[in-house]
């Protein structure tokens, strides 16, 4: 049987930052890929400039291929029921609009690690000192490899987890995220913004950006409404209230299942024994449901996990979950209300774009969140949020008996 | 399909080329996302690729057939896994203890001709990696420790370059001498600190570590043994004293050294860092001490050090100068603070940290067994372990700003708030720099600000951790935050850590930059030596 130092499972930005910490550090590391690389992947592709920071100083400058055009992104407008828009710069510049399918490759080939792809997970084993994992090639043998460690790093379906936690996908509520693509007539959106509707008709989650010379239009909502008419719904809103004219829907539509609540109400899955989850497998996300940065640095801090558990002789397990602290103290910030309001915990600033604001606007603006976040008041998170957002007030953290 | 990876990288999937350009090293292509992304800051890759490896084995078979030990082992690699910083990881593909000049000239040429990267370590005390082997060789220079000879008459002593500074304190006070001034750390190495420059409270009076050496031995990137000083080989001798390795290994020095005295130390308080930082220029550019420097709780409790090798100067600094300082003593300063957090009780943690903090660290700059008459009886041992104690952490975190005189006050300022804006508890350290005029060709490359005449100041930011766990990148990005006044105020960086790869050009200029790196490729045509340090 093969023995490699770890295995990670899947091949993307969280793979990539992991897979490269540990290769620095001289230990085998084998990633294991279900697709044919490089993979396509659905993503707006709009990174933070604290996810671009972390690519230029580990993997060096971005090739042109890993960007679609436009190659970058100035900020994100905000948009209102109420016809109020508030655009935001980020803060660290702009930043790249990444092409999901070479940016992932990229950062996985400039890590260094060995890469098996076209082959899925069949199972885990824990044996307390290593680690069994069978796979399987495309059309190939089952093989068992031996492994010191496994991180799962393999997306917000992730087989990794479902494994280690089978009940997981019950608990949590599940989103459908959809995007098609079109030709465009006339677009009076800025290309230079990644857009965001807070409109309680549109949908839980609601977006569009130009990108290669067509405009997305993209919609989230529970999962078991109908993608075609709420995509629908929302072109002939863009288009009335607008004046966004497209052309009907390109075939290449795409869609798939995202978990934005585990950060929400501060719910992180973290792994156990010596298997460690992480990026958004693990439930990190950022608001406006940016998981790239999140997902670089919770993979990099998995990947120092296992070194400091090396060269210290420490519980794998404990040790992730003693560094992951400053992830997701990042991650959860981002959606609590306290630190919205007075901790700047984004990377564009909210608060003075809204005081920005003439008075009227603002109450507007105010008045429209909150119809906006009643949307999402069947999943009863307030009183989790309110709670985590006191604990983090008081006691400077987020309570660990929330992470699995 | 089981494959790995070399670079230069062009695969072809499903008929889309994806083509991964290679870069040369010391140059920074274009960025393709916007001019102004990062805020047009021109970002590069700090962290290493991984040396891919090829011809290894080669290249031990031939170092072996030449008697050179070459040890592979997990065991022998790991130890060097990273350095003082705790944040770079990286494993040699083997590792060489130096054993003398004639050893190492011999692997340089082995490594150019085999192009295999070769990491120079001493004590390994680097903050950003430098000292980290990310494949390749990793030569251990502790094993040339040796004090070659004393020379009483003419104040100099030779020596391996390999030895602590600590340990060459040993020697010397054996016969009542003592080096100038060097790093307030018991393992940093006399080599790593030429190479870098290397500061000590009395470092207004005496320059920093790098200028006291008269004299060296250098292996140069092709494997040349040459003796260098200003007066022969002084180009060389240049560019390797403050030159971050990359123009020739140091393996014996020639220094200036000064008989030994015990050190009066004594402590005024201020409430201000401009009025700080103004007494200190003040007592510097008159000479009134011989040991001069600011240590800070946050922003709330400024302490000016200064401190004296005789009565007499002790004397006539408190006969003439202590009423022209603005800082108090500990009384006067006691009431000032209780008075300040009476009116601002919700801070209150904030004074309790200030009262446990001077309750343990100020007897560890005064404890009874380094004492006598009043006098620390060896400040390489009180204050190298006090630094250890109360600031040491699994990562040392102490990202510098080097500035002019004119421009220090603003960057402590502003460097202050990067601080308050990411850690709760932190201290800063500043010293002054005596400048050498005719060494003015050394600092080029260096630490040493450009515009900088007489005097340097250096201020180093350094968080205070504690048993709160940051990631790499929190801390990463307060380091940039720092780094990045010192781009925005047109200084540099002093000490080690700050002048690292990512920063060079920005705060050099391409013009120097481009000068040296031409330099480095002709004198290292493989780029072997200490590679992407910073170029």
């Amino acid at each position: 049987m093969r023995s490699v130092d770890v295995i990670i499972v899947g091949a993307s930005l969280a793979a990539a930052a992991a897979a490269k910490r540990l290769v620095d550090a001289g230990l085998e590391t084998l990633i294991v890929e279900k697709l044919e690389l490089p993979r396509h992947k659905i993503c707006s592709g709009i990174l933070s400039p604290r996810g671009y920071r972390f690519l230029i100083e580990n993997f060096g400058p971005l090739p042109a291929q890993t960007l679609h055009e436009p190659t970058s992104c100035r900020g994100v407008t905000f948009h209102f029921p109420s016809m109020v828009s508030m655009p935001m710069d980020f803060f660290g510049g702009t930043t790249p609009h990444l092409h999901r399918k070479y940016s992932d490759h990229w950062a996985i080939q400039r890590s260094g690690a060995e890469v098996q792809d076209q082959t899925s997970l069949l199972s885990l084993e824990d044996h307390g000192s290593h680690v069994e994992v069978t796979i399987r090639k495309k059309g190939g043998e089952t093989t068992t490899v031996r492994a010191r460690y496994v991180i799962g790093a393999d997306g917000p379906s992730s087989v990794v987890r479902k494994t280690l936690y089978p009940e997981y996908n019950k608990k949590i509520p599940w989103f459908f995220v959809g995007q098609k693509f079109h030709e465009i007539i006339d677009c009076p959106l800025d290309e230079e913004y990644f857009h965001f509707w807070f409109h309680p008709k549109l949908g839980h989650y609601t977006w569009s950006h130009a990108r290669d010379g067509r405009q997305i239009v993209g919609v989230g909502y529970k999962r078991g409404d109908n993608f075609q008419r709420r995509h629908e719904y929302v072109k002939s809103y863009l288009e009335d209230k607008h004046g966004v004219k497209l052309k009907p829907a390109d075939p290449d539509h795409e869609g798939c299942a995202e978990n934005f609540g585990p950060s929400l109400i501060n719910r992180y899955v973290l792994g156990k024994g010596n298997v460690l989850l992480t990026g958004q497998g693990a439930g990190f996300l950022n608001m406006i449901g940016e998981g790239m940065s999140c997902a670089l640095h919770s993979g990099a801090i998995s990947g120092e996990s296992i070194i400091e558990a090396i060269s210290r002789n420490k519980p794998v397990e404990d040790t992730y979950k003693r560094m992951i602290v400053s992830e997701i103290h990042h991650t959860t910030d981002q959606w609590n209300p306290l630190m919205i309001a007075f901790g700047r915990p984004h990377e564009a600033d909210f608060p003075a774009a809204l005081m920005a604001l003439s008075l009227p606007d603002r109450i507007k603006v105010i008045k429209d969140i909150w119809n906006f976040l009643l949307l999402y008041k069947e999943f009863k998170w307030g009183r989790q949020i309110a709670r985590a957002s006191l604990e983090r007030l008081f006691q400077g953290t987020y309570s660990s008996q929330r992470w699995w | 399909m089981f494959y790995t990876l070399e670079l230069p990288i062009l695969n072809i999937y499903c008929g889309l080329i994806l083509e991964i350009p290679e870069i040369e090293l010391g140059t920074l292509p274009p960025c393709p996302v916007a001019s102004d992304a990062l805020q047009g800051i021109p970002r590069q890759q700090t962290n290493p690729s991984r040396w891919q490896g090829a011809n290894w084995d080669e290249f031990v078979t031939a170092l072996q057939q030449d008697d050179i030990e070459v040890r592979q082992d997990q065991g022998s690699k790991g130890i060097y896994l990273t350095d003082a910083g705790g944040m770079a990881h990286g494993m040699p593909n083997g590792v060489v203890l130096a054993r003398s000049a004639e050893q190492i000239s011999k692997l340089l040429i082995y490594a150019q001709n085999f192009r295999v990267p070769v990491t120079t370590r001493g004590g390994g005390l680097t903050t950003e990696g430098e000292s980290v082997a990310f494949g390749g060789i990793l030569l251990d220079m502790t094993g040339m420790s040796q004090v070659i000879g004393i020379d009483k008459s003419e104040l100099t002593v030779r020596t391996e370059a390999g030895i602590f500074w600590h340990r060459l304190a040993e020697v010397l006070r054996k016969d009542g001498l003592d080096y100038l001034s060097a790093p307030l750390n018991m393992t940093s190495s006399v080599g790593g600190t030429l190479g870098v420059g290397g500061i000590d409270v009395n470092s207004s009076k005496y320059g920093c570590s790098a200028d006291q050496a008269i004299s060296l031995q250098v292996v140069t990137p092709t494997g040349e043994i040459i003796e260098c000083s200003d007066e022969i080989n002084s180009e060389l001798f240049q560019r390797v004293i403050l030159g971050y390795g990359q123009f020739g290994i140091i393996t014996v020095a020639t220094l200036r050294i000064r008989s030994y005295t015990p050190m009066h130390m004594h402590y005024f308080y201020y409430r201000s860092l401009r009025t700080a930082i103004t007494d200190l220029h003040e007592l510097d550019k008159n000479a009134v001490c011989d040991y001069t420097g600011i240590l800070t709780m946050m922003d709330k409790a400024i302490t000016l050090l200064v401190g004296f090798d005789s009565k007499e100067k002790e004397k006539l600094f408190f006969k003439k100068w202590r009423r022209r300082l603005h800082g108090h003593g500990e009384l006067i300063f006691s009431i000032r603070l209780a008075s300040y957090y009476a009116l601002h009780p919700w801070r209150l943690n904030e004074l309790l940290f200030l009262y446990r903090r001077k309750k343990t660290l100020f007897p560890d700059l005064q404890p009874a067994h380094h004492m006598q008459d009043g006098a620390i009886i060896d400040r390489t041992v009180v204050f190298s372990r006090a630094v250890w104690k109360h600031w040491g952490h699994q990562h040392m975190v102490i990202p510098d700003l080097a500035t002019s005189v004119d421009k220090f006050v603003d960057a402590v300022e502003a460097g202050n708030a990067v601080c308050k804006k990411h850690f709760r508890r932190y201290t800063l350290y500043c010293v002054g720099i005596k400048l050498r005029p005719d060494h003015k060709a050394h600092y080029e490359l260096s630490s040493i600000p450009p515009d900088a005449e007489g005097f340097s100041y250096g201020c180093e930011f350094e968080p205070v951790l504690e048993d709160a766990h940051y990631s790499r990148d929190q801390l990463q990005s307060f380091k940039n935050a720092i780094y990045d006044v010192g781009v925005e105020l047109g200084s540099s960086y002093y000490r080690f850590g700050g002048m690292m790869k990512g920063y060079i050009r920005r705060a050099l200029g391409n013009k120097v930059v481009d000068k040296h790196l031409a330099m480095k490729r002709k004198a290292d045509p493989a780029m072997i030596l200490n590679r992407d340090v910073i170029f």
